[in-house]
């Protein structure tokens, strides 16, 4: 099969297998909630519909380890993307089984929900495989649509409609001027692959100097704006603390992972020769976005506030990763991105637990967990603690081997504010912490358990959480194989 | 043919008229339209691009195409956003959307 | 010609047919304030309700339908509009081309099935 240019275009399907598979799922649980009294399936069908899916594409995913390939020249399927592809689905089967109680409940219009969550998942393992701008731009929408609708989804909640629309409209100002950035850097490079543009950035045409850097302000505007970065981080608080508490945790996880996918594939491809330009731009937002992030967090009440603004300044370390980028700094931020994903996943899964029963969100109602529910009470402080950098725990681990990386990229000073920031964080993370082991519970004091999915989902990721932390090896070679096609 | 820098020049006033928009306006559904406007000039600037680089340059041009789709389906969504806003606070202007601060 | 000329002529009915277009809204917007009966008393401006004082604004349910069906229609316009450069094109590049468009079309008519399953066709 040949395009119009004569050249060979790859044209097997099977290498879209997981985004295939996801989206005939997404379409099938759309049509059984729809025709749910017709076909008279419980309301537990939907998210079973949608973990047989999942487990379907991770198995697609699976196939490709070690593979080369391209599809048509507009999504490579290469161990990075592969990487991602695995991750997007683990996060997703966790988000669903840790929270389908909360979602029967407080979630109005279930088959949309879910099939919005697995649409999402496929524009963002779209994002990571891209290796066409216009496929990169396609799915990065895909995956916000999405999300803009599932942020309006929380029953009965009016803070929900109010952060999808600021969601929404500054999502929409900042993919303009991703676009527009877009549109400089394909003229500049005379092409949307990453690989023309590379070459035609690195073979050096020093008269298009400013289409170039004011392609690269815009860009690194809208991803900023993706990623959470300070100052393009407003809508982050306002959406995870209007959202329902499952997308809350799914847009810090998947949303923010897939943001830095696509950082990476196009700052170590496209841009990489253009790094002079930028590396100054992305270490101010890096700086910027530790700073804040974890100062603003200090005057939180609310958990999902909370949260909000330490996954900001957790972008912040991350960012620090791109501005040094090399293969070892790389693999240190995929590391890094998976303890945090299984981390902040582990704390999530542990809120929607205490929603489940007490219906609030403040961070004074954790109060004497530690008595009602010392089980629920460890997850929380294992994943804060990690989320911290506490020893033995994923985050510590991944947040060394991330500094020791910049460092050695030359970068000690981005470190330094690092660090101190990261002892700042410590203070907000204790005090949730010491809420709910140095107070008496208010009220009812009588122990409860969490239901079988909640312990499934808050099990496996403290189990992860330690894990990563004790013996990382497994997840580190992985990271170099993810890391390795970027910069061969 | 005119030079490129024209459709340059135009693209950025169009792109920084919608900015101006979106930054200056109250309502909702103008806000949408600035958003609109920002989408207008980048896909002049695919086409002005797509049409004075040498070679077969059709990206440009299936790139405009695409901005148009997700230019609509982005306002149909938005819109079905704001419509709750209205339904909630009666009135399509954003400063009523203010219960989540700092 | 000089390349000011050229430049001149070609866009000289983009000029004219920009003027024409203000003379039209311009025109109809005089005319409507010309034309149309305005007296000077308040009250004859107020909402007839029986000769009484109106208990309250008209009350507007205008949301749902009009957005679906608008929304609607303009999914399907966006549909055609990537129909038609394929008419134009598909017949060189085989099978392929038709075979995606046909799952492309699929793809909405779903969409469509599912606006139509959830009552988003019906006027009430």
């Amino acid at each position: 099969m040949t395009d119009l240019l004569g050249n060979d275009l790859n044209l097997q399907y099977e290498l879209l297998g997981p985004e295939i598979a996801l989206v005939i799922t997404a379409a099938l649980v759309l049509f059984a909630d729809a025709f749910r009294r017709e076909l008279k399936i419980g309301q537990s069908a939907i998210p079973a519909i949608s973990i047989l899916g999942l487990v379907v594409a991770l198995l697609l995913s699976l196939l490709w380890i070690d593979e080369n390939k391209d599809f048509a020249r507009l999504v490579t399927i290469d161990n990075f993307t592969t990487f991602f592809r695995v991750l997007f689905i683990a996060v997703t089967v966790v988000v669903i089984i840790g929270s389908h109680e909360y979602i029967e409940r407080r979630v109005s219009h279930l088959g949309e929900f879910y099939s919005l969550l697995l649409l999402s998942t496929v524009g963002a393992m779209l994002m990571a495989g891209a290796r066409d701008l216009l496929t990169a731009y396609l799915a990065i929408e895909v995956m916000s649509f999405s999300l803009y609708i599932l942020v309006s989804l929380a029953k009965s909640d009016t803070r929900s409609g109010e952060a999808s629309l600021k969601y929404v409209l500054l999502g929409g100002v900042a993919s303009a001027m991703l676009l527009y950035g877009l549109s400089f850097l394909y003229g500049v490079g005379g092409s949307t692959q990453y690989t023309e543009i590379a070459a035609a950035l690195s073979d050096g045409t020093s008269t298009l100097e400013l289409p170039l850097l004011l392609g690269l302000a815009l860009i690194i505007a809208g991803l900023g704006f993706k990623a959470s970065a300070v100052p393009f981080h407003m809508w982050t608080p306002d959406a995870y603390e209007g959202a329902p508490i499952p997308i809350t945790a799914y847009l810090s996880a998947t949303s923010k992972a897939a943001t830095f996918a696509l950082l990476l594939r196009w700052f170590a491809g496209p841009l990489l020769p253009a790094i002079d330009s930028w590396q100054w731009m992305i270490s101010v937002l890096a700086v910027l976005t530790m700073v804040i992030g974890n100062l603003v967090a200090l005057q939180q009440s609310n958990i999902k506030r909370l949260l909000a603004y330490s996954s900001i300044g957790q972008v912040g370390f991350m960012l620090m990763a791109i501005v040094t980028i090399s293969d070892q700094t790389g693999s240190a931020l995929l590391l890094h991105l998976s303890g945090y994903i299984i981390t902040n996943l582990a704390v999530f899964m542990g809120v929607i637990a205490f929603y489940n029963r007490t219906g609030r969100e403040e961070i004074v109602a954790f109060r004497g967990l530690a008595q009602t529910n010392p089980y629920l009470a460890l997850v929380i402080t294992a994943g804060l603690f990690s989320l911290a950098g506490m020893p033995l725990l994923a985050g510590f681990l991944t947040k060394f081997i991330l500094f020791q990386s910049v460092v050695s990229g030359g970068y000690t000073w981005l470190v330094v504010t690092a660090l101190l920031a990261s002892t700042v964080s410590l203070y907000y993370y204790l005090q949730v912490i010491r809420q709910m082991y140095m107070y008496q519970p208010e009220g009812d004091a009588s122990r409860w358990r969490l239901s079988p999915t909640g312990y499934l989902a808050t099990g496996a990721m403290l189990v992860g959480v330690v894990w990563v932390g004790v013996y990382a090896a497994p997840f580190y070679t992985a990271a170099d194989r993810a890391i390795a096609p970027l910069f061969t | 043919m005119i030079p490129i820098e024209n459709f340059l020049i135009l693209s950025s006033l169009l792109f920084a008229m919608g900015l101006y928009g979106v930054l200056a306006r109250r309502s909702a559904i103008l806000i949408l339209m600035s958003i609109e406007l920002m989408l207008a000039a980048v896909s002049i600037n695919f086409i002005a691009f797509a049409t004075y680089l040498d070679g077969e340059a059709f990206s440009g041009l299936v790139f405009a195409l695409f901005v148009i789709t997700v230019a609509a389906a982005e306002v149909g969504l938005a819109l079905g956003i704001v419509l709750r806003l209205f339904r909630e606070r009666r009135t399509a202007y954003v400063d009523a959307a203010d219960s989540l601060k700092w | 010609m000089l390349p000011t000329d050229q430049l001149f002529s070609d866009y000289v009915p983009v000029l004219i047919a920009s003027i024409a277009g203000f003379i039209l809204v311009i025109s109809a917007l005089i005319g409507s304030r010309l034309l149309a009966p305005f007296s000077e008393e308040r009250e004859k401006g107020t909402t007839y309700e029986c000769g009484m004082l109106p208990l309250r604004r008209a009350s507007t349910n205008v949301g749902n339908r009009f957005y679906l069906y608008g929304i609607l229609f303009i999914i399907f316009d966006v549909e055609a509009v990537f129909i038609f450069p394929w008419v134009l094109t598909f017949v060189g590049v085989g099978p392929l081309a038709y075979w995606t468009m046909v799952t492309f079309v699929a793809i909405l008519g779903l969409g469509l099935a599912y606006a139509w399953k959830k009552g988003a066709l019906q006027w009430r």
